[in-house]
């Protein structure tokens, strides 16, 4: 085995210019998960700036304007930043390593798509400090009041422009790569589940990114151009935004946790020690869950004014992504039945996915409902629910693939009992802040509001308190991180980390080289 | 770069492409989803030449009311705030609008009308809706509308409100008439 060291010193530059003008798979996969990691915590601090505020009623740390500017900043860093160039990331390193391929199909594209992100969001961040501030209509932009804003809304837009190109340049390349660079012998019905839904992910990309930059698009053209899409005094029209705007986003959402999907069917059967359930039932689980979510888009809209026929429509076909999703459940629960498990960090974070992730989507089956949706719409209920599909959803698929395969990208284990410390304090605080916010959310506290009525107060300053040790037990994650990664000389784990695991990057020595598979493998 | 990633990008950029202009296709689309559908309170619109008076033995309330849009400088309302109408009759209504400014100003008004599924049945025949009606300071002017219920308006509506809200358009003189 050549060692680590002598092959990196071979092949590429050093320093800073290594990463500006690296093409390799892993070194962009490895940039995108610092990157977002970062991005995390950015978006954290703003997450706790608006839990300060929120821990008692009335106005304490910051004004109302400030507040609104964090929660949309929150939204778009978290989405924009964290969880979708994380998954990118763990596709750049896991998919040419899965499939056997010697990189990326298209390596100097993959390059420009990460190295887009840190213009963007510089842009994007620099708009807190204008004196008019940042943007501060919410995440979803809509307009008129988006069209009211400062002067960060032009930036913002372009921010979203150069995002929506990274990701879609990173979703081709994904594409281009999977449907043309996999080991001869490895199907489609062959390939890993973290394949498949990055597959099918990077469509819902290309299909949906397109129309946000579209709609936002039409929101500079109105403020600046003149047009009128959106202006009611122009005979446009403010609702026809939302329209657009959630055909994008309800892909978006599955955008965010499909490949966590694939990652905790990764998981799930290594230690269980027992192939995946229903592996075919999973691909075309996820599938149907990508082509519905095509035409569930208005269940974001239930009171703006829909006639009856769209309400019952719209409500009966989000209940229908239930039952993809519920196969999905069970096989992961069907294939943990009688193996035998053990639990390490990555494992438990699946485990607490999977149980968590499932009440969230409860909660979305609730707000499907029409008629109650009128009740929940716009509250702490929809907060509650959607955090829950991307807390314990997204970024713990995200964190239990990090722990899964950090030993296979560095070549050591990390440190395991702190890793389960990370995931206990993880877990009971991410359902300390959020499982509260259904309380206040169902007895009427509306979202994006700085203050709120005194009987609100009790579980505020709970779901306040855990956010604040949710974001501490996460200076641990960065710990073990670190302390994995700092010491390079030592390797103590074998080519295959974990005993249960399968597949073609476990055939490779941890670490891997700098250039893997240049040599075809063979897959039976 | 081999031959078959080539093929695959120029499918993929090709596609985005379509996407992005699909988004602006979204926008006629809804235009004509809601015309068919009558949603929006999109209401009616007819010549008069091609109006004919038939008016049927039965009432219809029509409800005038007025909004002014992001605190503009108007005073803007209907002059009666309801009257009853045979459906097939033709009728004159005036809304009262005044510059309560020291500027002269641009104003613009956009109609709808509630419940939505009658809207298609409210059929104006001469209106001041999105027309750029210019107003000096300090100056009141009456607004002219005439419409027509049209006779074949379902037995179950008995009221209709039709709402105008002015906006102040001075400063965005850009936009364009879409009607």
């Amino acid at each position: 085995m050549v060692t680590n060291a002598e092959h990196l010193d071979e092949h590429h530059k050093s320093g800073i210019m290594r990463w500006i003008t690296t093409t390799n798979h892993k070194d962009i996969g490895t940039l995108y998960l610092f990157f977002s990691l970062i991005m995390f915590f950015i978006g954290g601090i703003m997450a706790l700036i608006i839990r300060a505020e929120l821990f008692e009623p009335g106005l304490q740390m910051v004004i109302p304007g400030f507040f609104n500017q964090m929660t949309t900043m929150h939204a778009l860093i978290m989405i924009f930043g964290a969880v979708m160039p994380a998954f990118v990331g763990l596709a750049n390193w896991q998919i040419p390593l899965m499939i056997g391929a010697p990189d990326m199909a298209l390596p100097r594209l993959n390059n420009w798509s990460f190295w887009i992100l840190p213009f963007a969001f510089t842009m994007m961040l620099s708009t807190l400090f204008f004196e008019s501030g940042g943007p501060a209509a919410g995440w979803t932009l809509y307009p008129p009041l988006s069209l009211q804003g400062g002067n960060s809304m032009p930036f913002i837009i372009f921010s979203i422009h150069l995002l929506g190109l990274s990701s879609i340049l990173g979703a081709i390349n994904i594409i281009a790569t999977i449907l043309n660079m996999r080991a001869s012998g490895m199907n489609l019905m062959k390939m890993p589940m973290f394949v498949w839904t990055w597959l099918i992910t990077a469509f819902l990309l290309i299909a949906a990114m397109p129309v946000l930059a579209g709609a936002v698009t039409m929101l500079l053209t109105d403020r600046f151009f003149g047009t009128s899409f959106f202006t009611a005094s122009g005979g446009g029209d403010p609702i026809l935004f939302q329209h657009i705007f959630w055909f994008f986003g309800h892909p978006e959402v599955y955008i965010l946790i499909l490949p966590a999907f694939g990652i905790i069917s990764t998981i799930i059967p290594t230690f269980a020690r027992k192939k995946l359930f229903g592996y075919d039932s999973m691909v075309y689980a996820t599938a149907s869950i990508a082509l519905l979510s095509f035409i569930v888009w208005a269940h974001h809209m239930f009171t703006v004014g829909m006639p009856l026929a769209g309400e019952i429509f719209f409500m009966f076909a989000t209940m229908l992504i239930a039952v993809p999703t519920g196969v999905k459940v069970f096989n992961w629960v069907a294939t943990m039945w009688k193996g035998s498990m053990t639990f390490e960090t990555p494992m438990l974070f699946a485990i607490a996915f999977i149980i968590l992730f499932t009440i969230g989507g409860f909660s979305g089956l609730m707000l499907a409902i029409v008629p109650a949706d009128f009740q929940y719409h716009d509250t702490y209920f929809v907060v509650a629910h959607f955090h829950y599909v991307l807390v314990p959803g997204a970024i713990f698929g995200i964190i239990a693939g990090v722990y899964y395969w950090l030993p296979k990208w560095t070549g050591r284990m990390y440190d395991e009992s702190l890793g389960k410390i990370h995931f206990w304090l993880t877990t009971i605080f991410v359902n300390v802040t959020f499982f509260p916010m259904h309380f206040v959310g169902l007895a009427g506290m509306p979202r994006r509001i700085p203050d709120y009525a005194l009987q609100f107060a009790d579980f505020n300053a709970i779901a306040s308190i855990g956010a604040f040790g949710f974001g501490i037990a996460q200076l641990i994650f960065v710990y073990i991180i670190y302390k994995t990664i700092k010491n390079k000389k030592e390797i103590n784990v074998d080519a295959k980390v974990w005993d249960g695991a399968e597949g073609l990057e476990w055939t490779l020595p941890s670490p891997p080289p700098y250039h893997s598979f240049e040599e075809e493998p063979k897959v039976e | 770069m081999n031959k078959n990633i080539k093929k695959t990008f120029s499918y993929l950029a090709f596609f985005t492409i379509f996407m992005f202009g699909f988004s602006y296709v979204l926008v006629p689309l809804y235009d004509v989803f809601c015309e068919v559908t009558g949603l929006n309170g999109k209401t009616g619109r007819i010549n008069v030449e091609s109006v004919i008076e038939n008016p049927s033995y039965r009432y219809v309330e029509v409800k005038f009311t007025s909004n002014v849009a992001n605190s503009a400088p108007f005073e803007f309302g209907p002059n009666q705030k309801e009257i009853v109408v045979q459906p097939g009759k033709i009728y004159t209504v005036f809304y009262t609008l005044t510059n309560i400014s020291n500027r002269d100003l641009v104003a613009t008004a956009n109609p709808s009308v509630v419940p939505g599924k009658y809207a298609e049945y409210f059929k104006k025949i001469e209106c001041f809706c999105f027309k750029h009606q210019e107003i000096k300071a300090n100056e009141t002017k009456e607004l002219a509308i005439q419409f027509i219920v049209d006779n074949d308006i379902p037995s179950d509506a008995s009221s209709l409100v039709l709402a105008y809200t002015m906006f102040n358009i001075t400063n965005q003189q850009l936009g364009y008439n879409t009607e």
